[in-house]
């Protein structure tokens, strides 16, 4: 989701290439290199025109938290830079690359901004400092709420020129919690900073399990606000709804098509419950998976192919994987005797589901065909659940678990960064990741 | 990455860059950031936010409902006991039998009641599992009900899974009680 569309009522949003960008990344790091040696990296303070001089330090902050949030870059600290940027570094005045150099910095980040008539401008600049040369340029307008929103937009482009794979900055989570003493669970919004917490829904019912469609603009979800539990499609921008799947009992939905021609959904009819796809469009109803268990929680492939799901058909619920329109439904979870809620990373290479292992819930990756199985997230005092992949498939988002209390974590697709994205909200839960810009 | 950053590399790729750019004037093209998601409103006529996205009529979609929706998070007592059920399983065991067949002999006295069935399960695993298992446990005593001469046309089910358990703790005790089917008279 963009969150320039969330925080909504303001000008055109417009960068300006003022340089040659980079429109070739230059691979200084290799993302999958285990270990890599990370980037050291300043972020100055800001010049700061007519306007609001906490942007001198709000946005290098902004752009500072997004960096080091990668693990690829090693953020050298405010208090050891050596030289105050001014308007002249934006014309003409070169930088004392020697200076940033010494304290370490082999990139240097500069910009300033400028408030106006309730605009904002901001010119951001990132610099080679061994080799003194401007690696990329941009200037923004918008008003002063997207202003968090330019500063992800151009950490974006950071990470872009460095390593060749768009940053996930600005990107939103949705999830459900209890909303203040409500016993009812409303759907939720959190930047992938865990900043910017919005409340989507507001009817003190259950609303469960948000979906994303592959633009970001809708979220499919589960709400029990008539009484009786239906499947509503939901605009993210305006708010607009219209309830897709009625029919049947209980009903989740799972994902949607890449085209965003079809809903995914777990649907009980009898008991029973089955995977259906429904048309988003007219409502046509086809059923992808049936038999005698329970089969819910499809997961659609990136290229639309396949599906990941869970079934209890051999006696407890296990990850199967089918193509859509053919025959066989292979199991691809082995070792544990409860495996749910799969999720299919962006560029297909991964299953991430949640395993009980030990007494513990943990969540673990797979290819496809169920090989090479990691244990991503695992708390050795609570349980970790229900994965959602980050659009550039390098982190996920799970739920943690322990005792009544829950939080919304983040961990690197290898397991080895960790950090939480939402605490303190009372039973936080079903996290779902945007897509990505 | 190799131990240090591959600057050779990095300056063959700026100096092809530089040459690419050649004689270009610094400050010459001003192009939109095809990133650039435009933010809808405020009167400017901005890329539509449905793009891409399913082409819902207009006329389909409803505003959001802000008012609150039907009570469903509050439990109604009821005269009936709650029938149990074990981790992950649906089966009606021989103390749930019991209580089904007061709730059945209730019901044939009282042919014009009707009864909701709702399905709960405690909160350990996964929330969509847990409401398929919810259904599945109210359908497996709803069954149970139709054996004993109850008809069915007089029950109905609903599954809350793991969303509103009745008891708020998270120990073996809680769980177990809060794996249950429960009998609403309407």
């Amino acid at each position: 989701m963009r969150r320039s569309i969330g925080a909504a009522a303001g000008a055109v949003l417009l960068a300006l290439f003022l340089y040659p960008s980079a429109a070739y990344p230059v691979l200084y790091i290799d993302i999958n290199a285990p270990g890599g040696k990370r980037m050291p990296l300043a972020v100055a303070d800001f010049a700061i025109g007519p306007g609001d001089p906490s942007l001198s330090r709000g946005i290098p902050k902004i752009l500072s938290d997004d960096l080091t949030l990668t693990a690829l870059f090693d953020l050298v600290p405010p208090t050891a830079h050596i030289e105050t940027v001014t308007p002249a570094h934006f014309s003409g005045k070169p930088l004392s690359f020697p200076g940033w150099k010494m304290i370490g910095a082999e990139a240097v980040v500069i910009g300033q901004a400028e408030v106006q008539g309730g605009q904002v401008s901001i010119e951001m600049r990132l610099y080679d400092a061994t080799q003194g040369k401007l690696l990329l340029g941009k200037q923004y307008t918008g008003t002063p709420r997207q202003i968090r929103s330019i500063a992800h937009r151009f950490a974006n482009e950071i990470v872009y020129t460095f390593t060749g794979v768009r940053g996930v900055f600005g990107t939103d989570i949705a999830f459900t919690a209890r909303s203040g003493k409500s016993k009812g669970k409303e759907l939720y919004l959190v930047g992938m900073d865990g900043q910017d917490i919005r409340k989507v829904t507001d009817n003190r019912s259950y609303n469960l399990f948000p979906r994303w469609s592959a633009d970001g603009q809708w979220l499919a979800y589960t709400s029990y606000r008539t009484g009786a539990p239906a499947v509503y499609l939901r605009n993210v921008s305006t708010g607009a709804e219209k309830a897709v799947v009625r029919f049947g009992g209980t009903k989740a939905p799972g994902g949607f098509s890449p085209d965003g021609a079809w809903l995914f959904a777990g649907v009980s009819q009898g008991g029973d419950s089955d995977i259906y796809r429904i048309r988003v469009v007219g409502g046509t109803t086809e059923r992808v998976v049936q038999g005698g268990g329970l089969d819910v929680s499809p997961s659609p492939s990136p290229d639309g192919r396949r599906i990941a799901f869970v079934s209890d058909r051999s006696g407890s619920p296990q990850i199967y994987v089918k193509t859509i329109g053919a025959g066989g439904e292979t199991r691809i979870s082995r070792g544990t005797a409860y495996a749910t809620s799969p999720s299919w990373s962006p560029a297909g290479d991964r299953i991430a589901y949640t395993a009980r292992v030990g007494g513990r819930f943990v969540v673990v990756t797979v290819a496809p065909d169920g090989s090479d199985p990691r244990e991503v997230a695992s708390a050795a005092d609570g349980d970790c659940e229900d994965p959602s992949f980050a659009p550039d498939g390098r982190s996920l988002v799970y739920t943690y678990r322990k005792r009544g209390y829950s939080s919304l974590k983040i961990v690197s697709s290898d397991g080895r960064i960790q950090r939480t994205l939402v605490s303190g909200i009372g039973d936080a839960g079903s996290p779902a990741w945007s897509p990505g810009r | 990455m190799k131990g240090t950053f591959s600057w050779t590399r990095a300056a063959l790729v700026l100096l092809i860059a530089a040459v690419m750019v050649g004689g270009c004037a610094k400050k010459q093209t001003v192009k939109s950031d095809g990133g650039a998601a435009a933010a809808p409103g405020a009167g400017e006529v901005q890329e539509a936010p449905v793009k891409e996205a399913p082409a819902v009529p207009p006329t389909a979609m409803a505003p959001a409902l802000a008012e609150p929706g039907v009570a469903v998070t509050e439990e109604i007592p009821s005269r009936f006991e709650d029938v149990l059920f074990d981790f992950d399983q649906a089966v009606v065991r021989e103390d749930g039998r019991k209580t089904c067949q007061v709730v059945a002999a209730y019901l044939k006295k009282n042919p014009r009641a009707k009864l909701l069935i709702e399905g709960h399960c405690d909160e350990r695993g996964t929330a969509e599992y847990n409401l398929a298992l919810g259904e599945r446990r109210a359908v497996a005593v709803m069954n149970y009900l139709v054996s004993l001469g109850v008809p069915k046309g007089n029950l109905s089910t609903i599954s809350f899974g793991e969303e509103r358990p009745l008891d708020p703790g998270h120990d073996e005790g809680a769980w177990a009680r809060n794996r249950r089917a429960h009998f609403v008279l309407k």
